[in-house]
C-alpha cells in the first residue's frame, strides 16, 4: 500500500468549516538499524510507520489530536477529537495558523542512493565497524555497541488557509562504542559519523576515534580540585549549547523561564562569539525547506559578537510577542503540536583546531565527556554543574586522564569565558553542531 | 485485538527461514494529556497509537520488524521482513496458543477515558491557583495531567499468549520562584498504575504545594560547597540514586557483554549487611508495575542485594537464555516500535531501623540532599552524576543553609559500600527512565539514607 500523504492532509484541511482553521501534518518514515556484536548481527530492525496530527484553531483557542490510524474512520475521529479538545483550551493570541508563504525546495536533503541501499550493505557496514573497532587497539577488549541506522522520511502539510507543502529526507549514521580494559579498570569511548547516505559514511575513522577515546582514558584518577583553562571536546560542546538553546526559544522567554529574558541587546557572550541557527544548512540533520507548520526556514544569527540579537520564534510566539516567525516551529513527530526549537544550531567556527586550542591554553583540562547535563544544567536559573572526565594537558600536550570530577559555573560566565571556538565544527545526529571550545578558567572539583 | 488464527499464521511466516523462536507484540494505545502554562490551559492532546512488531530470534541474534497497521497483510509483511534476515530451512514450529493467566492485578477504579475534558481543565487550574497562593515569590507554574490506556497482546511460538490492559495516570507540577534576581525551580509528579482515582490520593493542591515549597525554599540558597563529605539523602531520593548507579549495571544485557561494573559480582559482599535492594513489578498500582512484561513473562520481585550481597540480575528472555539465568520479567519496551531489553520496574532500597532525624543529628558536617534531579551513569565504570535540586548544609547535626548547584559524583558499588545508615521511613518517586532511546515508567524508592563519604561538586569552593 502506498500512502499518499499529500492527499490525506489536503482532505483534512478541506474539512474546515466557517470560523475555524484546520491544519494537518503527516509523516511517513521507513527505518533500518543493525547492530553487530562479536562478528555477528546482534539485532536488525526494519520498520515503516506513519501518522497524522491535526491542529484546529478558532476564536483564539487550540485543539490537537493525532492518530496512527490513517483509514478514513481514524482520520475522522482524530479531527473530531481535536475539535472537542479546543473547547477546553484557554484563549491566547498565539493560537493562530501561519499564512501561506512560498518556500524554496532544498537540494540534497534526499539522497536517492540511500533509498536504493540494500539491507546486505547495511549489515556489512555494521559488521565492518565492529571488526575495525575491535582491531583498532590491543587494549580494546569489547565493542559495547557497533550500529548502523538510517531513516527515509516524508513530510506533508496542508492548512485551510492555504499552507501546502511536502518534502523527503534521508539520513544514515553509524556509531561505535569501544571498551578498553587495563589493570582492572574499564573505560569507554565513542565514535560517530552521519551523512545523507550510507555511501558517504566512513567506518574507519569512527572505529579509531572510539578506540582512541577509550584507551587514552585508561588509568584515569580523581583529580585534586583546581581552577584551570578548560577545552571542551567537539563531542561535548553540543551538551552546553543544548542548555542555551532552551533559553533562546521565545516560548521560554515569554513564559519567564529563560536566563536570556530581558537580555536582548546585551553582551551575553565573549566578544567575537557568533551563535547561528540555519534551517537551510544541508550539512546539518535539521535542515528542511519549511518548518513544522509550513513556514519557510532561514538562517538566524542569535548571538552576534557576543550580543544577544534575537530569539527563535514560531507563529504562536511571534503573534504573542509582536515579532515574526523565524521558521523555527518544530515537532518531535506528528504526535505533538509545533513547539520552538533550532534546526541546525552552531557557533561560528574559528581558526584553530583542537590541537591549536590546547597549544594556545598551554595547561588545563580537555573535557572528553560530560554527564548529568539534564539534571545539573538549568536553562532557567543559569546554573551549570556537571560531571566531567577527560585528560590534563601541559604545554599543549595531552597528559594523565581524569575521572569523577565536576565542573560548576554560571552559564553566562561560561559563555563570556569562551576564548576561542575551534575550526572543527561537525554535525552528526542531533540538531546542534559541535566544535572544540576553549574556556578561560573553570573550577574542576575532585577529591 | 488479533485473532489467534492470525497470530499463528504470522508466527509461522516469521519462522519460515530458520528462526528458533518468534514473537508478535501488538498494542493499541489511547492517551490524553492536558497542560497548563502561564495560567492558561495551553493544550489538551488526544492520541491514538497502534501497531505491531514481529521478532525472530536465533541464538542471541534477533531481527525485528514493525508496522502501524494491524491487518493480516501488514503483519505478514512484517513477519517476512523480520524473517528475511535468515536464509535457512525452517527449524522450529509454532505451538498451539495458550493464554497465560495473570498472577497480579493493578485495579482501576475510575476509567480515565470517561473523565470529562472540563474536569481535567479544572485540575490543572486548581494546581496553578494553589502554587501561586503558596508564596508571592511564585512567578510561573506549569501543571500537567496525563493518562494512557495501553492494550497489549503478546504471543510467541512457544505457545504463550498474554493480553493485558495497562492504565497509568500521572499529575505533574513545575514551579518557578523568583526573588531579588534569584530564580529557582521546584517539581512534584506522582504517578501510578491506576485510574483517575490517583487524584484522590494526590490532590492537585498538595502536588502544587510541594513543588512550590521546593522552589521557594531554594531562593535563600547559597552556592554548594565542593569536596568529599557525608551525604544524607532524603527518603525516596536514594531510590533514584540506587536505580542509576547500581540498578543499570545489574541489567543483564550489560552483564552479558561484560560491560558492567557488576559483572562477576554475584554472591559478593558489596555493602553493609543491613543493605537490601529489590526490583519489584508486582507492587499493586506501582508506576513501574505491570501484569506481564513486554515479552509476556509474569511480573515478579527480583532481589538485587540481600544483606549487602549482590544477588540477582535483571533479565529479558534472550539474556536469561544466554547467561543461563531465570527470566526475571524485566523485558520491557517503550512501544511496538521498539525491541524489548532488560529494564528496571519499581526499584527499592528497603527501609532500615534508624530514626531519620537521628541520622542527621549523628552527622556533624555534610550535605542533606532533600531532592535529587535526574542522574546519569556510565554502567561500564559505574560512575554517575546527580544534580541536587534541593539541598542543605548539615552543621553540628542540624539542617541549616539551603545550597544550590550541588551535584553528587561517585560510582555505584562505592555508594552501596558507603551506606552507613538506613532510616525506618520509605518513599517512592516516579519517573521515566531512558535507555537506548526508549523511555519506560519506573518507580524508585528508598528510606532516608546516609552515605559516609561522597564527592560533592558545587560552585561555593572547598568545604
Amino acid at each position: 500500500m502506498t500512502i499518499e500523504l499529500d492527499a490525506i492532509v489536503e482532505r483534512l484541511a478541506a474539512e474546515a468549516t466557517g470560523g475555524e482553521g484546520v491544519e494537518a501534518y503527516a509523516e511517513l518514515t521507513t527505518e533500518t538499524s543493525v547492530s553487530a556484536f562479536q562478528g555477528e548481527v546482534e539485532r536488525l530492525t526494519s520498520a515503516s510507520s506513519s501518522g497524522v496530527g491535526v491542529r484546529v484553531v478558532a476564536d483564539g483557542r487550540l485543539g490537537y489530536a493525532y492518530t496512527a490510524d490513517l483509514r478514513d474512520q481514524g482520520l475522522r475521529e482524530c479531527l473530531a477529537e481535536a475539535r472537542a479538545n479546543l473547547e477546553v483550551s484557554g484563549e491566547d493570541p498565539g493560537n493562530v495558523l501561519p499564512e501561506a508563504a512560498a518556500y524554496q525546495a532544498l537540494d540534497g536533503l534526499f539522497d536517492v542512493r540511500q533509498a536504493d541501499t540494500s539491507p546486505e550493505r547495511k549489515v556489512a557496514l555494521a559488521l565492518d565497524l565492529e571488526a575495525r573497532t575491535r582491531a583498532a587497539d590491543p587494549k580494546v577488549t569489547q565493542v559495547e555497541s557497533a550500529r548502523y541506522g538510517d531513516v527515509v522520511g516524508e513530510v506533508a502539510i496542508a492548512s485551510s488557509i492555504g499552507v501546502k507543502g511536502s518534502f523527503a529526507v534521508t539520513h544514515a549514521w553509524c556509531l561505535s562504542i569501544a571498551m578498553a580494559t587495563e589493570d582492572g579498570q574499564s573505560q569507554v569511548g565513542y565514535g560517530v559519523d552521519a551523512a545523507r547516505a550510507l555511501d558517504d559514511l566512513d567506518p574507519g575513522p569512527v572505529a579509531r576515534e572510539a578506540a582512541d577515546r577509550a584507551v587514552r582514558m585508561l588509568g584515569a584518577a580523581k583529580p585534586a580540585t583546581r581552577t584551570v583553562p578548560v577545552v571542551l571536546d567537539r563531542m561535548v560542546a553540543p551538551s552546553l549549547l543544548g542548555v542555551l538553546l532552551a533559553g533562546l526559544s521565545a516560548e521560554e522567554v515569554q513564559k519567564r523561564r529563560s536566563l536570556f529574558a530581558d537580555r536582548l541587546g546585551e553582551q551575553v557572550g565573549a566578544a567575537g562569539l557568533r551563535l547561528i541557527d540555519d534551517g537551510r544548512l544541508v550539512a546539518g540533520p535539521g535542515a528542511a525547506p519549511f518548518d513544522g507548520e509550513g513556514v519557510p526556514t532561514r538562517r538566524t544569527v542569535l548571538i552576534d559578537d557576543g550580543v544577544l540579537e534575537c530569539f527563535l520564534h514560531n507563529t504562536a510566539t511571534a503573534a504573542r510577542g509582536d515579532a515574526s516567525s523565524t521558521g523555527n516551529a518544530r515537532r518531535g513527530s506528528f504526535k505533538s503540536s509545533p513547539g520552538v526549537s533550532a534546526h541546525n544550531l552552531f557557533l561560528e567556527p574559528g581558526e584553530l583546531d583542537q590541537a591549536g586550542l590546547l597549544a594556545r591554553a598551554g595547561e588545563g583540562l580537555l573535557v572528553q565527556d560530560v554527564s548529568g547535563v539534564h539534571s545539573g544544567a538549568n536553562p532557567i536559573t543559569g546554573d551549570f554543574s556537571v560531571g566531567v572526565s577527560g585528560l590534563w594537558f601541559r604545554n599543549g600536550e595531552l597528559a594523565e586522564p581524569v575521572r569523577e570530577a565536576t565542573v560548576a559555573a554560571r552559564l553566562l560566565d561560561i559563555l563570556k569565558g569562551i576564548e576561542a571556538v575551534g575550526s572543527d565544527l561537525r554535525f552528526t545526529t542531533g540538531s546542534i553542531g559541535g566544535s572544540s571550545l576553549l574556556i578561560g578558567q573553570m573550577t574542576v572539583a575532585g577529591a | 485485538m488479533l485473532e489467534d488464527a492470525v497470530v499463528r499464521k504470522v508466527l509461522g511466516a516469521a519462522l519460515a527461514t530458520g528462526g528458533e523462536w518468534a514473537e508478535v507484540y501488538a498494542e493499541d494505545r489511547l492517551s490524553h494529556n492536558i497542560r497548563l502554562e502561564d495560567q492558561r490551559v495551553e493544550e489538551l492532546v488526544t492520541g491514538r497509537d497502534r501497531g505491531a512488531g514481529v521478532r525472530v530470534v536465533k541464538g542471541t541474534a534477533s531481527a525485528y520488524a514493525y508496522t502501524n497497521r494491524l491487518d493480516i497483510d501488514a503483519l505478514l509483511e512484517a513477519a517476512r521482513v523480520a524473517a528475511a534476515a535468515l536464509r535457512e530451512p525452517p527449524a522450529a514450529e509454532v505451538h498451539d496458543l495458550r493464554r497465560r493467566e495473570p498472577g497480579v492485578r493493578h485495579p482501576v477504579a475510575v476509567d480515565p477515558a470517561g473523565v470529562q475534558r472540563t474536569t481535567l481543565a479544572e485540575l490543572v487550574r486548581r494546581a496553578d491557583a494553589a502554587a501561586r497562593a503558596y508564596d508571592p515569590a511564585v512567578a510561573q507554574v506549569s501543571a500537567g495531567y496525563g493518562d494512557v490506556r495501553q492494550q497489549v497482546l503478546i504471543a510467541n511460538s512457544d505457545g504463550f499468549s498474554t493480553l493485558e490492559d495497562r492504565v497509568r495516570t500521572r499529575f505533574v507540577v513545575q514551579v518557578v520562584a523568583a526573588r531579588d534576581g534569584v530564580v529557582q525551580t521546584g517539581f512534584d509528579g506522582p504517578g501510578r498504575s491506576m485510574g483517575f482515582e490517583l487524584l484522590d490520593e494526590f490532590p492537585p493542591e498538595e502536588v502544587a504545594g510541594r513543588a512550590a515549597e521546593r522552589a521557594v525554599a531554594m531562593l535563600a540558597s547559597k552556592p554548594a560547597p565542593a569536596g568529599e563529605m557525608p551525604v544524607v539523602i532524603a527518603s525516596g531520593n536514594g531510590g533514584v540514586l540506587f536505580h542509576e548507579s547500581s540498578g543499570h549495571g545489574m541489567e543483564a544485557d550489560l552483564i552479558a557483554k561484560e560491560a558492567s561494573v557488576y559483572y562477576g559480582k554475584q554472591g559478593k559482599q558489596i555493602g553493609d549487611e543491613r543493605f537490601n535492594g529489590i526490583d519489584d513489578a508486582t507492587i499493586e498500582g506501582g508506576w513501574g508495575s505491570f501484569v506481564f512484561d513486554d515479552e509476556g513473562t509474569p511480573a515478579q520481585c527480583t532481589v538485587l542485594f540481600e544483606g549487602g550481597v549482590c544477588t540477582d540480575y535483571l533479565t529479558d528472555l534472550i539474556r536469561a537464555r544466554q547467561l543461563g539465568l531465570p527470566a526475571s520479567g524485566n523485558g520491557r519496551r517503550q512501544s511496538y516500535a521498539d525491541v524489548p531489553i532488560p529494564r528496571m520496574t519499581n526499584t527499592y532500597v528497603l527501609a532500615g531501623t534508624d530514626d531519620p532525624e537521628e541520622i542527621i543529628r549523628q552527622t556533624p558536617r555534610g550535605l542533606y540532599a532533600k531532592s535529587l534531579g535526574g542522574g546519569q551513569v556510565n554502567p561500564v565504570t559505574g560512575e554517575f552524576v546527580f544534580g541536587v535540586v534541593e539541598g542543605y548544609l548539615i552543621e553540628d547535626g542540624q539542617v541549616t543553609t539551603p545550597v544550590r548547584g550541588a551535584n553528587l559524583v561517585g560510582d555505584g558499588p562505592s555508594v552501596v559500600a558507603a551506606v552507613d545508615a538506613l532510616g525506618d521511613d520509605f518513599t517512592v518517586k516516579e519517573g521515566i527512565c531512558g535507555k537506548e532511546g526508549q523511555g519506560v515508567p519506573v518507580g524508585n524508592g528508598a528510606p532516608t539514607m546516609r552515605i559516609s563519604r561522597m564527592t560533592v561538586g558545587g560552585t561555593g569552593g572547598p568545604a
